[in-house]
């Protein structure tokens, strides 16, 4: 896999760098993580190009903040009633459930120096991406800082950034039409964050493109508006590409780590 | 000699810091920090577990820990030293969990 980022000519006559645009998987909760670490190592090596990518999650799982307690956040009895992985990410940040019928995940590796220094700024513009997205998709969307994207004050989007090695990956939701219902069975939400918000329901704090549109797109069409508004907000191409055989191997290796229990219940 | 645990929680602008706290004569012997906050890099967190052990739980010390922590070049978006050493107060006054 070639590592050199190609530049073409656009109408303008400025140089419009390529990035990676990877075919929408459907993973585990294992997997899917594995994925998203080896392309983050491998790309901070030199050895795979800059790279958006979007997937699903089956089964369904839950996905938790590197500094979280799994007891705290998640309700592991509701998990197992219902079939739902749990996994702990790289990234900080809050607990998710990555509905498979309602949720779409995005991920962007790139390089340290594509991004800004400052964290929340380097946020604004990987959010912007999804900011365009959902205004493509006629959704009023705003970036929220650190890490969230809202539409009139309700959460419809967050994300986690790490940066390790010299790249930068960031991950996030995409809440398409989830059971919200589901979602607060299996997370566990602190007194604590609930009252600073001054809302009486969960209900409230979270909403979703088919609630903002009454209306359900399917994957294909919140997919292709999301890629456009990716190369609108990086000033980029996305072009379709594969995954290398490096980064299944090591995804392979990592699968184990992401799996295990020691994992799982480092907090 | 008195052992006392804690847990407590605080919510700083960005994230619920999360702390679990055992002391013994008014002295930080085990505590664990967690939550949604973002720590770069990640690793840090340990280290300032580590920073707190032994230290007496009073907001002047805590601070002083907490702030030469991030001397390192540590970053917490939206999440300031003050933020933790309230949390660990929280904890510290919190009793039996």
């Amino acid at each position: 896999m070639s590592s050199v980022v190609i530049n073409i000519t656009n109408a303008g006559g400025s140089p419009k760098s390529e990035w990676r645009l990877l075919p929408l998987r459907v993973d585990d909760a294992f997997t899917a993580m594995a994925l998203d670490e080896a392309i983050l190592k491998l790309n901070a090596e030199g050895k795979v190009p800059n790279t958006v990518r979007f997937y699903r999650w089956s089964p369904s799982a839950v996905s938790i903040g590197y500094f979280q307690s799994l007891e705290r956040e998640v309700a592991l009895d509701a998990a197992r009633r219902y079939g739902v992985d749990v996994v702990r990410r790289i990234t900080g940040g809050g607990a998710v459930f990555h509905d498979h019928h309602g949720e779409l995940t995005y991920s962007v590796v790139c390089k340290e120096s594509d991004v800004p220094g400052d964290i929340i700024e380097s946020y604004r513009l990987i959010c912007g991406g999804l900011v365009s997205g959902f205004r493509n998709l006629g959704v009023d969307a705003e970036f929220r800082p650190v890490n969230d994207v809202q539409v009139k004050g309700k959460k419809i989007s967050g994300s986690a950034q790490t940066r390790r090695w010299g790249s930068v990956l960031q991950h996030g939701t995409i809440l398409i039409s989830p059971d919200v219902r589901r979602m607060f069975e299996l997370l566990r939400v602190s007194p604590e964050k609930i009252s600073d918000k001054f809302v009486s329901s969960i209900f409230e704090r979270v909403t979703t493109i088919e609630r903002e549109l009454g209306r359900r797109p399917d994957f294909e069409e919140v997919h292709r508006a999301m890629v456009r508004g990716f190369e609108d907000a990086f000033g980029v191409r996305l072009v379709e590409g594969e995954l290398s055989q490096e980064e299944l191997e090591l995804a392979a290796q990592l699968r184990s780590k992401y799996a295990s229990s020691e994992w799982l219940r480092k907090r | 000699m008195e052992n006392l645990m804690g847990y407590a929680e605080f919510k700083a602008p960005k994230g619920v810091i999360k702390v679990e706290l055992e002391t013994e004569n008014d002295r930080i012997v085990r505590i664990s920090l967690g939550g949604d906050f973002f720590m770069y890099p990640e690793d840090a967190l340990e280290q300032l577990e580590q920073k707190l052990i032994g230290v007496p739980v009073g907001r002047e010390n805590l601070l002083a820990v907490v702030k030469e922590f991030y001397s390192g070049g540590v970053q917490t978006p939206m999440v300031e030293p003050e933020h933790w050493v309230e949390a660990i107060l929280r904890a510290a006054r919190g009793g039996q969990k």
